[in-house]
């Protein structure tokens, strides 16, 4: 695909959104001037059916991720599009059900459920999306280490193996400076939320031992502390990442698991209206 | 190469030379997360479920009942029929439409002939939507469940009130106002401001048409109250009447020879003043006359009998049975009322064989009236009507022309405001609303507009403010001095205020009046 295609493609979700809701505010305007804003009457029905709509076909794209060779089979579009489609139809569709609802909380538990879950579904793809926008941006800017979110472990073990090695035989400091502060650090991969802010994790502050000690020791220590300094600064980075692709995969179980539920009220509701 | 081969690494990478991965290393698998969402929605469904099985209704609930429903809540059942799960029109009857009532007022067939008296409308229509189209439940106690979306009229009627509702028929058929008082708006606003010394024309509308309890529309017209300050008063008098036997012609018959004459109705005779009736010669002048003058009225209704001698149920009414269609009951209840009084004056005769045939007609009244006051007694005005058609074909046409002359005399002091027909004085129609299939709320309009805004087919305001005369074509009693349709939109509008089908209309029949349910609960014919 040519890049000006792919750079037409990217406009498609944003265009088909703001026509989306284009049209439903036309249609809210219709619907006050020529009838009641309220939930029940034959426009709210219109708008809860369009929201239905729109919700399963955003929720295809999550089946669509699981089928992959069956998507990629029956040319079922491609993933960005259903992507674009997830996200501004997933916006549109809380539009929908805010129509739906006349603006105000149902006062049903089971629709009472599915607004608040819609607001929170909606919400938690918002966010999802905003660190899928953001964390790749910080991970590249200050670190000088990518690695694969599942080799983290691996790694920071490699890291604490060659870590108790270059301390074996070491100055006592050296040794002081393992066991009291670095050998814990190394023990595993550590969230810090401070990652967030500051992308090092506070190096600077971190590694002034290192400075300090560097001075008193002898050649053969400084090189053993050196290498040392090396692999504590590579976790640091590792920790980075670990923090940040955590974000990543972590806001995904405050937005798939609310979906589903989502869609079971959906198909709570939709049976209630049906027989009722 | 072979020390790699050996440790197993593929080599290394960045600054801290950290391994390569030997494979590709699988993904954390996501599956936990869509199990952990489903396990959630299955226990979801599945309380939705058990609550359904257990007869509750909390979960799946739209929403609390309104507050007229409120007691049912947990108890789906009265209202939810059971096969079909919905809300039936049939439950709904069985508070709505209480057993034995027999009017069926929220039926489709009493809308169809609620005020339209056409049982022609009564056929079933594919649109007729249950109960519960109309008033959705479950939205909450404070639901106004009667505040009905004007979108549920749309699939039988016009688009909107904005477009499409059809003019006022007084406006678009020029049906005139009831035309049996002289009375021009005008000349009696002019002296109510004079007498009771008002600046504000308004002020003076108010003086007549005074509001009832609710303030939604006025009082009848009262004489006694709208009138008498003004008219008939002490020198007010008939001219002089010719009395019977004193000449060859038809004359009026004084309170002696009325006493002598006997008759039932007539007790008001042994009440009323002699000196009232002043002989001249051979002629009686009566003064003062009063507003509904026993005197008068007798003599008329005599003069009357002359002429249409099977007057029948009409010779019962006090005036003309010109009434309206849904004040048809008025008639009969009037013309009940007069037996009764007929009947009263017969108490106190002594005779046995009187008291029984008192009691016999005291009891044929009672049943009449027991039958008249049914709401689905049949009731049409031609009873009172048809016998007026037929005059005396033996009575020489000078006799007739001469009968007619003394009632024109009789009654000159009432034909300053009244019209008579047929030696019959033409019913005033004091109700004074005119919008029988609409309601109307004066109160909540006359806070923001003033009467003479609307009220503008009189130009009251410009000949107030000008002083002149009102030609008589611009001001009389037949002219409907009431708005068009576009009136009414100038503020009815949507966006502005409520246009919706109820703010005026009622789709079932309103069980407060139950004289206009008539119409519909006649046989169809």
């Amino acid at each position: 695909m040519s890049v000006a295609r792919q750079a037409r493609r990217r406009w498609l979700g944003p265009l088909g959104f703001a026509a989306g809701a284009t049209a439903a505010g036309a249609a809210l305007a219709v619907n006050l001037t020529i009838a009641d804003f309220v939930p029940g009457n034959s426009w709210s029905v219109g708008y809860g059916v369009a929201a239905t709509a729109l919700l399963l076909l955003a929720a295809g794209y999550g089946a669509r991720r699981r089928m992959m060779r069956t998507a990629s089979r029956w040319r079922g579009g491609s993933a960005s599009g259903w992507l674009a489609l997830h996200l501004w139809g997933g916006g549109l569709f809380l539009v929908l059900v805010l129509m739906h609802s006349g603006f105000r909380l149902p006062s049903g538990q089971v629709t009472g459920w599915l607004w608040v879950l819609s607001w929170w579904t909606v919400l938690s793809g918002l966010v999802g999306r905003l660190l899928q926008r953001w964390i790749p941006r910080l991970l590249a800017s200050g670190l000088s280490t990518e690695v694969l979110y599942e080799r983290i472990p691996e790694l920071v073990a490699d890291l604490r193996e060659r870590a108790a090695r270059a301390v074996d035989g070491a100055h006592e400091s050296v040794v002081a400076l393992w066991e009291r502060r670095l050998a814990d650090e190394l023990a595993a991969p550590r969230r810090r939320a401070l990652y967030f802010v500051d992308i090092t994790g506070g190096a600077a502050r971190r590694l002034k031992p290192f400075r300090y000690l560097q001075r008193l020791l002898a050649e053969d220590d400084r090189e053993r502390l050196a290498e040392l300094e090396r692999l504590y600064r590579a976790k640091l980075e590792i920790d980075a990442q670990y923090t940040l692709q955590s974000a990543l995969r972590w806001w995904l179980y405050l937005h798939v698991p609310t979906s589903i539920v989502l869609l079971a009220l959906l198909a709570v509701h939709l049976y209630a209206v049906w027989a009722y | 190469m072979a020390k790699r081969r050996r440790s197993g690494l593929k080599g290394s990478f960045g600054e801290p030379r950290l391994p390569v991965a030997r494979s590709y290393p699988p993904q954390a698998s996501r599956r936990r997360m869509v199990v952990l969402g489903a396990a959630v929605a299955a226990v979801v469904v599945a309380a939705v479920a058990w609550d359904r099985l257990a007869g509750g209704s909390e979960l799946i609930s739209g929403g609390p009942l309104s507050s007229s429903h409120a007691v049912f809540a947990g108890d789906c059942g009265h209202c939810h029929d059971a096969r079909s799960r919905s809300a039936s029109d049939r439950q709904c009857a069985v508070c709505h439409e209480k057993a034995g009532d027999g009017l069926g007022i929220h039926t489709f067939a009493a809308h169809y002939l609620y005020r339209s008296d056409d049982f022609r409308r009564v056929v079933p229509s594919e649109h007729e939507t249950p109960c519960s189209g109309c008033h959705g439940e479950h939205r909450g106690r404070d639901a106004a469940i009667t505040r009905v979306d004007s979108g549920a009229c749309r699939a039988c009627h016009f688009a909107d009130f904005g477009a499409g509702h059809p003019e006022f028929d007084f406006a678009a058929e020029a049906i005139p106002d009831s035309g049996a008082l002289r009375f021009p708006h005008t000349h009696h606003l002019r002296e109510v401001m004079k007498r009771e010394q008002l600046a504000d024309p308004e002020r003076a509308c108010l003086y007549c048409h005074q509001a009832t309890a609710d303030g939604r529309n006025f009082q009848p017209l009262d004489f006694d109250r709208h009138c008498d300050a003004c008219h008939l008063d002490a020198a007010t008098a008939t001219p002089g009447l010719p009395l019977a036997g004193a000449t060859d012609g038809p004359g009026v018959l004084d309170l002696e020879q009325l006493a002598a004459d006997g008759g039932p109705g007539l007790r008001w005779v042994y009440f009323s003043n002699p000196a009232e009736l002043r002989r001249r010669g051979s002629l009686v002048v009566k003064a003062p006359v009063h507003h509904r003058d026993p005197w008068v009225l007798e003599n008329l209704r005599r003069l009357r009998r002359r002429l249409y001698p099977d007057a029948g149920l009409a010779d019962l009414l006090r005036v003309s049975a010109d009434a309206p269609p849904h004040a048809v009951r008025e008639l009969y209840l009037e013309a009940v009322a007069t037996l009764e009084e007929q009947a009263e004056g017969l108490r106190g005769r002594p005779e046995p064989e009187v008291q029984q045939q008192l009691a016999a007609i005291r009891q044929l009244v009672a049943e009449a009236r027991r039958r008249i006051e049914q709401p689905l007694a049949p009731l049409d005005e031609t009873s009172f009507l048809l016998a007026l058609d037929r005059r005396d074909p033996a009575l020489p046409a000078a006799e007739a022309a001469a009968i007619e002359r003394l009632g024109g005399e009789l009654t000159e002091p009432c034909r300053r405001c009244h019209l008579v027909r047929d030696l019959t004085i033409v019913r005033v129609e004091t109700d004074q609303r005119q919008l029988r299939r609409a309601e109307f709320d004066h109160r909540a309009h006359v806070v923001q507009r003033r009467c003479l805004d609307c009220h503008d087919v009189i130009p009251m305001r410009q000949f107030l403010e000008s002083g002149e005369p009102v030609p008589a074509e611009l001001d009389r009693s037949e002219i409907q001095n009431l708005p068009t349709i576009a009136t009414c939109r100038e503020c009815h509008e949507p966006r502005q205020a409520a246009d919706r089908c109820v703010t005026c209309h009622r789709f079932h029949p309103d069980r407060g009046q139950r004289a206009e349910l008539l119409p519909y609960t006649r046989e169809a014919p």
